[in-house]
């Protein structure tokens, strides 16, 4: 294989696993500390689409601030979803809670998907870039600038999430309830407050993805199906619920598609992902990283 | 300071507590002892607000605890160290410290508090980076008990710290509670283990059945021929006067 090849493979794949990072590390989040299934996870990657789409080509924003107002929108959108939908299915779901909120999630992705339709139509709203020219590095191999700075803008995503879970008292919050409610909340912690702050900071993370990819996919409505089901991907080879496992999983993941894709041609990708997936949990069933203890960071 | 009365409260679709009355008063050392299924432990969740109490009134410093949360029953300042400890495995022994004072903002008092838990256990400082899942039964217990100080409680509920320990780390752990006594603390001790108990506290409640059948000052209770003869023969005979716990089963850490 000659090098440029393989340079633009790496390229691709490490910029892809970015996005899966992002993307798959909020739904461990609301796995490990919510218990939940999250099946919208991909509809939020849309919303910041959008939204990053009107601030910047209708609103003629500089591409940085559309990129944080869509992080932000996704945030609220993220609350608003969580204190109307998953809050009152907490306090009414008796028992079977994984499959109640499997099954509400899909549903609001339904709902999201053909409202999005409804309102702006089937149509694609992409832009060819954020950000124009290209980083030469020798004369046959170079990376977009667009590019850069989209992965860029998914690991300082990932760094302060990171961060946040570890260096503060309101992220230690988050951790401890992802490890024992009843200790969270005999030390005062208000686990209505932390779960709703969970589900928004999940979907500022989704929301992040579709707003820093949005010259390589186009906002629609049905832009989030991808998106999500890689992430499930993700998140079910590292093992359910563990956010640091996702962030290397969503690069492994971004890499095997890369080079399946190049190798095994367009289409096969998917099938090779799942491919490895089975053979991955039928050796290891818990995942890659999964094991016994509880929690979204330590394992 | 703490006044319980006419508590009734279920345990699942199971009433377990039938009218309990009970307070503790400013510096007060009580406990509350009975034998298994007594309704000692959903006394004290119901009094957290882990439980919701079918009838009766709870109420602390005067104002009525019925209908709040735990986490804002927690920040009326009472600390709550549970039979299961209900630790945070995955995070260390310092986080899981500075996590009980969550609700406290002023950094130096909180500061200060942890210095006074390392004093009272060494231990816990000495094993500050390490994961409290690794921790050993006795050193959980202390950690729980310690990140139960951190907040700094005016009223302290411990339930059964005897519970799954080899006889000579109870006798730390109740070493332990007998010095935040003398340093001040009032406390609401949970135990199965009479003869002990009794030699320690102030005063105590007897829970048979789900209602108090007995109460007092310990000392009285200690020769009372009813306890004598159902809770304290048996231990007065072992070695030490400790018997071990009645199901030493605790996970082994």
């Amino acid at each position: 294989m000659n090098l440029t090849v393989l340079w633009n493979l790496l390229v691709t794949g490490i910029l892809r696993g970015g996005l899966y990072a992002l993307m798959a590390g909020g739904l461990a989040l609301l796995f490990g500390v919510m218990n939940i299934c999250n099946f919208a996870h991909g509809e939020l990657f849309v919303v910041g689409a959008y939204v990053a789409y009107f601030a910047y080509v209708t609103f003629g924003l500089p591409p940085l601030l559309a990129i944080l107002i869509a992080a932000g929108a996704s945030f609220l959108v993220g609350a608003l979803l969580e204190k109307s939908l998953i809050l009152p299915l907490r306090r009414r779901s008796k028992g079977e809670w994984i499959m109640n909120t499997f099954l509400l999630t899909s549903g609001l992705s339904v709902v999201m998907q053909n409202t999005a339709q409804r309102v702006w139509g089937v149509r694609y709203r992409g832009i060819t870039q954020y950000w124009a020219g290209t980083i030469r590095i020798t004369p046959t191999m170079s990376v977009a600038v667009d590019r850069a700075v989209a992965f860029l803008i998914a690991v300082v995503g990932i760094t302060g999430f990171w961060l946040f879970l570890r260096r503060t008292n309101v992220g230690r919050a988050i951790r401890a309830v992802s490890q024992n409610e009843t200790g969270a909340m005999l030390v005062g912690i208000d686990l209505d407050n932390i779960q709703t702050l969970t589900f928004a900071l999940g979907s500022m993370l989704a929301g992040l993805g579709g707003a820093s990819m949005l010259s390589l996919i186009p906002a629609y409505p049905f832009a989030g199906g991808k998106p999500n089901i890689t992430s499930w991907f993700v998140v079910t080879v590292v093992g359910l619920g563990n956010v640091s496992g996702s962030i290397v999983g969503g690069f492994i993941v971004g890499l095997v598609e890369s080079f399946a894709f190049f190798y095994l041609g367009s289409g096969w990708q998917d099938v090779f992902s799942l491919g490895v997936i089975i053979l991955i949990l039928l050796v290891k069933p818990s995942g890659l990283f999964g094991s016994e203890v509880k929690g979204v960071l330590e394992r | 300071m703490l006044e319980v009365s006419q508590l009734q409260a279920s345990y699942g679709p199971l009433q377990v507590i039938w009218g309990v009355s009970l307070h503790v008063e400013q510096g007060e050392f009580v406990a509350l002892i009975g034998p298994n299924g007594a309704g000692k432990t959903t006394t004290l969740r119901a009094i957290m607000g882990l439980v919701k109490p079918l009838s009766g009134t709870i109420a602390f410093n005067g104002q009525t605890l019925n209908g709040l949360k735990a986490n804002q029953i927690t920040r009326k300042g009472i600390s709550f160290v549970t039979e299961d400890l209900d630790l945070f495995d995955g995070m260390t022994v310092h986080d899981n410290l500075i996590l009980g004072a969550f609700s406290l903002h002023d950094r130096a008092q909180v500061e200060g508090t942890l210095e006074s838990v390392y004093d009272l256990f060494p231990i816990l400082a000495e094993r500050h980076r390490q994961l409290a899942g690794t921790l050993s039964g006795g050193e959980r217990k202390m950690l729980a008990i310690g990140r139960g100080l951190m907040l700094s409680p005016s009223l302290i509920l411990v339930d059964e710290p005897s519970l799954g320990l080899a006889p000579k780390l109870v006798l730390a752990v109740f070493e332990a509670l007998k010095q935040l006594h003398e340093r001040g603390s009032t406390i609401l001790l949970v135990e199965q283990n009479v003869y002990t108990t009794l030699h320690m506290t102030n005063r105590a409640y007897v829970l048979e059945n789900g209602q108090v059948v007995m109460e007092g000052p310990s000392s009285d209770l200690l020769r009372n021929e009813h306890l004598q003869r159902t809770y304290i023969s048996m231990g007065a005979a072992g070695e030490g006067g400790f018997p071990a716990p009645a199901d030493g089963g605790g996970p082994a850490l």
